[in-house]
């Protein structure tokens, strides 16, 4: 298709794209409908048309995805899903969405806004065939191992609209293997990047773009691949939207696309009001990085605790105001956020708290509204930041909103929705050599957590909030990617959220490392809690242990082998192998922070990452069904310590039965006692606040939080104020 | 929500402001079930997964005031043991067994009994793992009602971090304005607990 005259422009009527995203913008601020339309005709006069419509443009974006899943080389997107296509406007608002990496889907929409922005229809032109690439996190994106292709949709010459797939990738080439180099605390050592950059034409990457790829990753044909599952899906949408405006008419395509997006504001604000109850929910999240010691530039290596308070608003119009007034600075590490990765975690949390229709789009992220503060952990004034684990605060802060929004589910009487929520993610990152010769695959699928407590039950084992990974896929496959073997994935016994409901309980993974002669493991840490536990517990339950990593290396397997004796599956329950006890080698323990492993594994070593993830326990222990305990007891996973010093439950195992038996009298006893010690010895909350008080003048507290305060004392605008009239301090006061 | 057995809820069909919506309406007892946890899971996840019924709060509530040893008119329920209850002209936070918090728009937790968890056996109890929350760094503290000893909540924060007032409901707004019929008197959407701070410094 030839370029048109610059005066005529490829929008709706011969409108310029810019001019169409000012009249999207203009009309939304004077009106406060989304396009104007305080009528939705379409979807009045014939709702069951207008259903067949969305139906057939959703059921397009699903097959998009899987279009891609076939095509693709990485496990992470066959075996995990670690994807997700959607349909936008001419100006980038999201129509609809498939399933997936849902975090994304309103942050590919900024990058089409940006281009738009940017005048891309006059240079470098927008054509039919045309590709666009972009994991550049200053136009927007959650971190730069996520990709965004992106393709325009013509009919009749016209730009009726743009298709978006996004594919994380397992490496893009940067400091270090993995998807979040902990390493890369700047910019420039993120590996390959692509700036909303037209890769393609004619539905053709270009040579140059794959010879970057080929020159500039550790797995160029998973990359290239991946590109081209993208595309594939991209094309499906594109071809199947064509035949729906074939069908449907291109005047019903242009109008109703703006009215499920309008349909979808009514509808989330309804939802809000019907199930949620209006006034301000409150948490502080922080963030750990320990770089003193990371290999890193010797500026950036800094420990630093960073405070992000959260406050959100329900407002009574049903939309939602999240506050981050307070929060400290951001640094050279690879945990910084900006409101983009923000909006993409509000996309998520309501996607799947409130908006799980199937219909969530641009609609419902115009009801959430952010005060992301210039200079901060949350919108870094730096353009060379790093980028590499926006998640940061999506993750952690994002667990808390969860919790928070939940809280509102309960006061509204919704309980069925609430659960005290979960932060996630460990795992390894490696690099070295992998069982083919060539570089190590990274592997996935330990992004599963368990999930908080729930209101009427124990939580969830297999849970994430953010991607799908508890769906692991075949490990199999992951055997085939990666030089590890996958020798179990066992329960950590203990390691739930305590609660009157539970969390679920943690997960050990445990790799055996397979003809590698070298692999370095790297730390990661995506929520960065570390020494300060996230407040996610609800209601009278405990926050939860966190994840951890194990390697062992000049370890005896082979001995173990060939003296036929049990291997190590897990912590070393029932028999099995305990790694560094019955498999013999330097063991090295890791609660995450930043930084590697010091040891070199090899065949035969050994790696477990431990993923409880810190979910929150719900209600006070004390109040645990005693039969829920007994089931636990009986399948190994709480010891009777625990069953008597927190649940406070007495219970004796019977050996003929094989099973526990409950001592109700002597439990009913260790609860009254229990209640009694709590009234005898728990100090009125006055007096821990005078004690505390006294502390803080007096500035007995460790070196790093009174930096980390002072940092929010100096940033925050409101919370400041609230923090020295809660100490009855003086307004200006500081720690020395 | 044809999976549910018949005869447990109606649905009926209505419009919002252009919006078809479909209302779907649970027994009383449904909703007792699953407060109490006894509704199996399966009915749990129709609910999940189905209309939310509209008429869900005034039969919650209602469940609840039954479950009260006190007569109290309960405007919201803030967690599995606290209430906001309306007392006189007041609007009172008020624990289950009876005890009484004071103003809801004050943080209740200060006026909970506390115990923070300090030393590496407390915190070794909850968290046998490496990664175990430092008491230097982070205070987990319990606050339990003054009347009947229930643990309400658990914090974990960074030592010295004010109290987390949770919840702050506009409830003037709620009635009036999602629920339609307003208060008896209204009250200013204000956080009072810096008033009693204040009140404690001065006494210091």
């Amino acid at each position: 298709m030839e370029q048109k005259n610059s005066k005529r422009g490829i929008g709706w009527g011969g409108k310029t794209l810019k001019q169409m995203l000012e009249e999207d913008e203009q009309l939304f601020h004077e009106t406060g409908y989304y396009y104007g339309l305080k009528e939705l005709p379409l979807m009045k006069e014939d709702p069951l048309r207008m259903e067949v419509f969305f139906s057939r443009l959703l059921a397009s974006a699903v097959a998009g995805r899987e279009t891609a899943r076939m095509i693709t080389a990485s496990p992470f997107v066959r075996e995990v899903g670690e994807l997700a296509v959607a349909l936008y406007t001419p100006e980038g608002d999201c129509v609809l969405q498939s399933t997936g990496i849902i975090i994304h889907i309103p942050l590919m929409g900024e990058v089409i806004k940006w281009m738009i922005s940017q005048d891309y229809e006059q240079d470098p032109g927008i054509r039919e065939g045309d590709i666009f690439t972009s994991n550049d996190n200053q136009i927007a994106g959650m971190h730069p191992l996520d990709i965004y292709d992106i393709i325009p949709i013509f009919y009749q010459e016209e730009l009726v609209g743009w298709v978006g797939s996004v594919i994380m990738e397992p490496d893009i080439g940067a400091i270090s293997c993995g998807m979040m180099p902990m390493g890369a605390t700047e910019r420039f050592v993120e590996g390959l990047r692509w700036s909303a950059e037209k890769t393609g034409t004619n539905d053709k990457y270009s040579r140059f773009f794959e010879t970057r790829i080929r020159h500039g990753c550790r797995f160029p044909d998973t990359v290239i691949l991946d590109r081209k599952g993208a595309l594939a899906a991209d094309i499906k949408v594109r071809e199947e939207v064509k035949r729906i405006i074939g069908e449907f008419g291109i005047d019903y395509y242009k109008r109703a696309i703006r009215e499920l997006i309008e349909g979808e504001r009514r509808a989330q604000l309804e939802r809000v009001k019907t199930r949620m109850v209006p006034g301000r929910l409150r948490a502080v999240s922080c963030y750990e990085n320990y770089y003193s010691k990371a290999m890193v530039p010797a500026h950036h290596r800094v420990d630093r605790i960073t405070l992000v308070p959260i406050d959100v608003i329900i407002k009574s119009d049903g939309k939602f105001f999240w506050d981050f007034d307070g929060a400290g600075s951001w640094g050279w590490h690879a945990n910084n956020c900006s409101p983009s990765a923000l909006r993409g975690g509000a996309c998520l949390l309501l996607s799947q708290q409130i908006a799980y229709t199937g219909k969530a789009n641009q609609g419902t992220m115009l009801c959430v509204e952010l005060n992301t503060p210039y200079d901060t952990y949350v919108n870094p004034s730096s353009p060379n930041v790093a980028t590499m684990n926006q998640f940061s605060v999506p993750t952690n802060g994002g667990a808390l909103i969860w919790n928070l929004n939940c809280r509102a589910f309960f006061s509204r009487g919704f309980i069925e929705e609430v659960i005290a929520s979960a932060l996630g993610l460990a795992g390894p990152i490696l690099t070295g050599i992998s069982h083919h010769g060539g570089p190590a695959f990274p592997p996935g699928a330990t992004g599963s957590t368990p999930s908080g407590g729930c209101a009427i039950r124990d939580g969830f084992t297999g849970w994430a909030l953010f991607l799908p990974n508890p769906d692991m896929g075949n490990v199999e496959v992951w055997e085939m990617a990666t030089p590890l073997n996958y020798m179990g994935t066992r329960l950590l016994p203990d390691s739930c959220a305590w609660g009157k409901y539970r969390s679920g309980y943690g997960v050990i993974f445990t790799y055996l490392v397979y003809k590698s002669p070298q692999l370095a493991f790297e730390k990661l840490n995506l929520c960065r809690d570390e020494m300060i536990h996230p407040n996610i517990g609800m209601f009278g339950g405990y926050p939860g242990s966190r994840g951890f990593a194990r390697l062992l290396v000049n370890a005896d397997t082979a001995r173990l082998i060939e003296q036929e004796k049990p291997l190590v599956h897990g912590m070393g329950c029932s028999g099995e192998a305990k790694l560094g006890i019955d498999v013999k080698g330097k063991l090295e323990v890791s609660t995450l922070g930043a930084g590697w492993f010091e040891g070199i594994a090899k065949h035969g070593d050994w790696y477990q990452a431990a993923t409880p993830g810190v979910a929150g326990g719900f209600g006070d222990p004390i109040k645990r069904d005693p039969e829920l305990v007994k089931q636990d007891l009986d399948n190994g996973l709480l010891s009777i310590e625990r069953c008597r010093s927190i649940y406070c439950v007495e219970a004796t195992y019977d050996q003929k039965n094989e099973e526990w038996i409950i001592d109700k009298e002597k439990t009913a006893m260790l609860r009254e006692k229990r209640r009694r010690e709590r009234l005898a010895n728990g100090i009125p909350a006055k007096q821990w606040w005078q004690k505390r008080r006294q502390d803080l003048i007096k500035g007995s507290l460790p070196p790093l939080l009174k930096d980390m305060y002072n940092d929010s004392l100096a940033k925050g605008k409101r919370w400041p104020g609230e923090f020295t009239a809660f100490w009855n301090l003086p307004s200006d006061f500081k720690f020395h | 929500m044809s999976s549910l057995p018949s005869g447990t809820c109606h649905q009926i069909s209505s419009s919002t402001k252009g919006v078809e919506m479909s209302e779907v309406s649970y027994p009383k007892e449904v909703i007792k079930d699953l407060i109490e946890g006894r509704l199996p899971w399966e009915r749990v996840k129709s609910i999940i997964s189905g209309y939310k019924d509209r008429d869900r709060f005034d039969k919650y509530v209602e469940i609840l005031q039954e479950k009260m040893p006190w007569k109290e008119k309960i405007l919201l329920p803030l967690t599995d043991e606290l209430y906001i209850v309306e007392k006189g002209n007041d609007r009172i936070v008020k624990c289950s067994c009876g005890y009484e918090f004071g103003d809801y728009r004050e943080n209740w937790k200060l006026k909970a009994l506390m115990h923070v968890r300090e030393t590496e056996e407390e915190i070794r109890e909850l968290y046998p793992y490496p990664g175990a929350p430092d008491p230097h760094y982070c205070e987990i503290r319990e606050y339990y009602c003054p009347g009947c000893g229930s643990q309400l909540e658990v914090e974990s924060v960074p030592f010295g971090y004010p109290a987390i007032f949770d919840f702050l409901p506009d409830l003037d707004s709620f009635y009036s304005e999602w629920l339609g019929r307003p208060l008896k008197t209204r009250k200013e959407f204000k956080d009072l607990t810096e008033e009693l701070t204040r009140k404690w410094g001065s006494e210091e």
